[in-house]
């Protein structure tokens, strides 16, 4: 299977205020096989985040290159297939759940009987068919997920970058929003890379792990998750999993 | 999904409703209340009335009179319609001038530096000392009129505008960039739904203050419209008649509140949540 996200040697520096750098991102290999789930796990200040922003194009790597569906990142264009969601819903307030959804469409101009019909499309495939007219502010922490969700899918991308996502709601609709977006990713043969600090959450979610080693953030080792979904957060099996890479995180 | 029933608050079928409907009784009170007031106001006017002359004090019934007149009068739309033309240019001047350098001093922070203290200068520069340079400037012309309302609501709106685009939330403009939305998209998308609030606020002040000052500088600079008319009859010592085009223009403005910008305001601004006071 080809790699739908494959990053090479990604270096990255951020200058700092007294014209010192900050050696952010060493040589980092990532390789993700088409319509699978990739977790990236650190403690903070390993340079997670700025890796996933390098993956969507958001900032450029200072060496090394990221290969977008076999195609490097400079010249990808196809920027509808890739989308990014990040750690809050940022739904916009003075937008309905729809026209938040809309959002997503927006940038690349879709005809508006298009758009209409994808949005429909995409609010019915998370549960929320009928809250389309609904504001942010009239929905509960799990609804607005859901409307953030379905702005990252209503692009239909193949790929779906997530920086620590849903880690503040509760842990119960937490555990919903997971099989949310493993059960869509599934209908849509999407591939996911997501960040997370939290090991259990990679371990639901992932099917392969990498961990980071922080500053400068490099590569440490890269996990297989062989176990079957869905994954129960409480079982055994994810919490030796979890176990083991809690442990190779802290050596 | 066995917790979702208890995460779905109170909106049911897609259609969510306000939280409170004002109560009728209440409702009936204020109309009450409000009848009164104007009771009394014209009760005591009436008995003011009695002990002044009438080029002083002209009691309600004349006045009422003197409206009746003044409405029928074939000036009378003419006059109104050029005033209210005015102020509309020059209130439509002062928008596009202000949200655009609004916009562009908010975005940057060196251009907004430099400009600051012009800002200041303009709004110490009372509205009458603008009439009179517009005299000096362009005689008796509209553009007097209209340019004592732009000078007066064009800083307005300008600074509340360059205000509103620093609340800007940076996490919206990420998330406009992430999803790869040109400048001018995020302009659209992001700055002007944020500024719209404030900026409805401020224009709403700068219409209310160019409607005043356009009737200074129509006493001063024009030879039609309200202001010159007010002037006419104070000249004349038409008290009646001032009283009349006061009159029209308080219930014009009401008009305007009630018919125009409230219903405006209301449709806008749906997607806010009432702070609820219990």
């Amino acid at each position: 299977m080809a790699a739908a996200v494959r990053a090479q040697s990604v270096s990255k520096w951020f200058p700092l205020r007294d014209g010192e750098s900050l050696h952010v991102l060493q040589g980092v290999d990532i390789e993700v096989e088409e319509r699978s789930v990739a977790a990236i796990v650190g403690a903070s200040g390993c340079g997670k985040s700025t890796l996933l922003n390098i993956i969507a194009g958001l900032i450029p790597p200072d060496r090394g290159e990221v290969f977008l569906n076999g195609v490097p990142s400079k010249s990808f264009t196809e920027w509808r297939s890739l989308t990014y969601m990040f750690q809050d819903d940022r739904l916009l307030p003075w937008r309905t759940a729809a026209q938040n959804v809309a959002f997503g469409l927006e940038a690349a101009g879709a005809p508006r009987a298009e758009r209409r019909e994808r949005v429909a499309e995409t609010l019915a495939l998370v549960g929320l068919a009928d809250f389309a007219e609904a504001y942010p502010h009239e929905l509960s922490g799990g609804m607005r997920s859901r409307v953030a969700l379905a702005r990252s899918l209503v692009t239909r991308p193949s790929i779906l970058l997530m920086d620590e996502p849903f880690s503040k709601l509760d842990p119960s609709i937490r555990s919903q929003m997971h099989d949310e977006v493993l059960r869509v990713a599934g209908l849509m043969g999407m591939t996911i890379v997501f960040v997370t600090h939290d090991v259990e959450e990679a371990v639901v979610l992932a099917d392969t792990v990498v961990t980071l080693k922080p500053r400068p953030g490099r590569v440490q080792e890269t996990h297989v998750i062989n176990l079957p979904h869905p994954r129960d957060p409480l079982s055994a099996e994810v919490a030796e999993r979890a176990r083991l890479l809690r442990r190779s995180l802290q050596s | 999904m066995t917790a979702a029933p208890s995460s779905v608050p109170a909106v049911a079928g897609g259609a969510p409703k306000p939280a409170h409907k004002p109560a009728r009784g209440p409702w009936l009170k204020i109309v009450a209340m409000r009848l009164g007031l104007l009771v009394l106001f014209l009760g005591l006017w009436q008995v003011a009335s009695l002990g002044a002359p009438a080029f002083v004090l002209p009691g309600p019934a004349r006045v009422w009179e003197a409206w009746s007149a003044l409405v029928a009068s074939p000036g009378f739309w003419r006059d109104l319609g050029l005033t209210f033309q005015r102020v509309l240019a020059g209130f439509a001047l002062a928008t596009v001038v202000g949200v655009a350098f609004g916009l562009l001093l908010g975005a940057s922070e060196t251009l907004g530096r430099f400009f600051e203290p012009l800002l200041t200068v303009i709004n110490t520069v009372s509205s009458s000392i603008w009439a009179i340079f517009a005299l000096i400037w362009f005689g008796l012309s509209d553009w007097t009129t209209i340019f004592v309302v732009f000078m007066t609501a064009m800083p307005l709106i300008l600074t509340t505008v360059w205000q509103g685009s620093k609340t800007v939330n940076a996490d919206y403009v990420e998330l406009a960039r992430a999803f790869r939305m040109s400048r001018a998209q995020i302009l659209a998308k992001i700055y002007l739904p944020t500024i719209l609030p404030l900026f409805f606020a401020s224009a709403r002040l700068a219409f209310g203050f160019g409607a005043r000052v356009s009737l200074v500088a129509e006493t001063l600079g024009a030879s039609s419209g309200v202001g010159y008319r007010l002037r006419q009859a104070a000249d004349l010592v038409q008290t009646d008649q001032v009283f009349a085009w006061t009159l029209t223009l308080v219930a014009l403005m009401l008009a305007l509140e009630f018919l125009v910008l409230k219903p405006l305001e209301t449709r806008l601004f749906r997607w806010k949540k009432r702070a609820e006071i219990d």
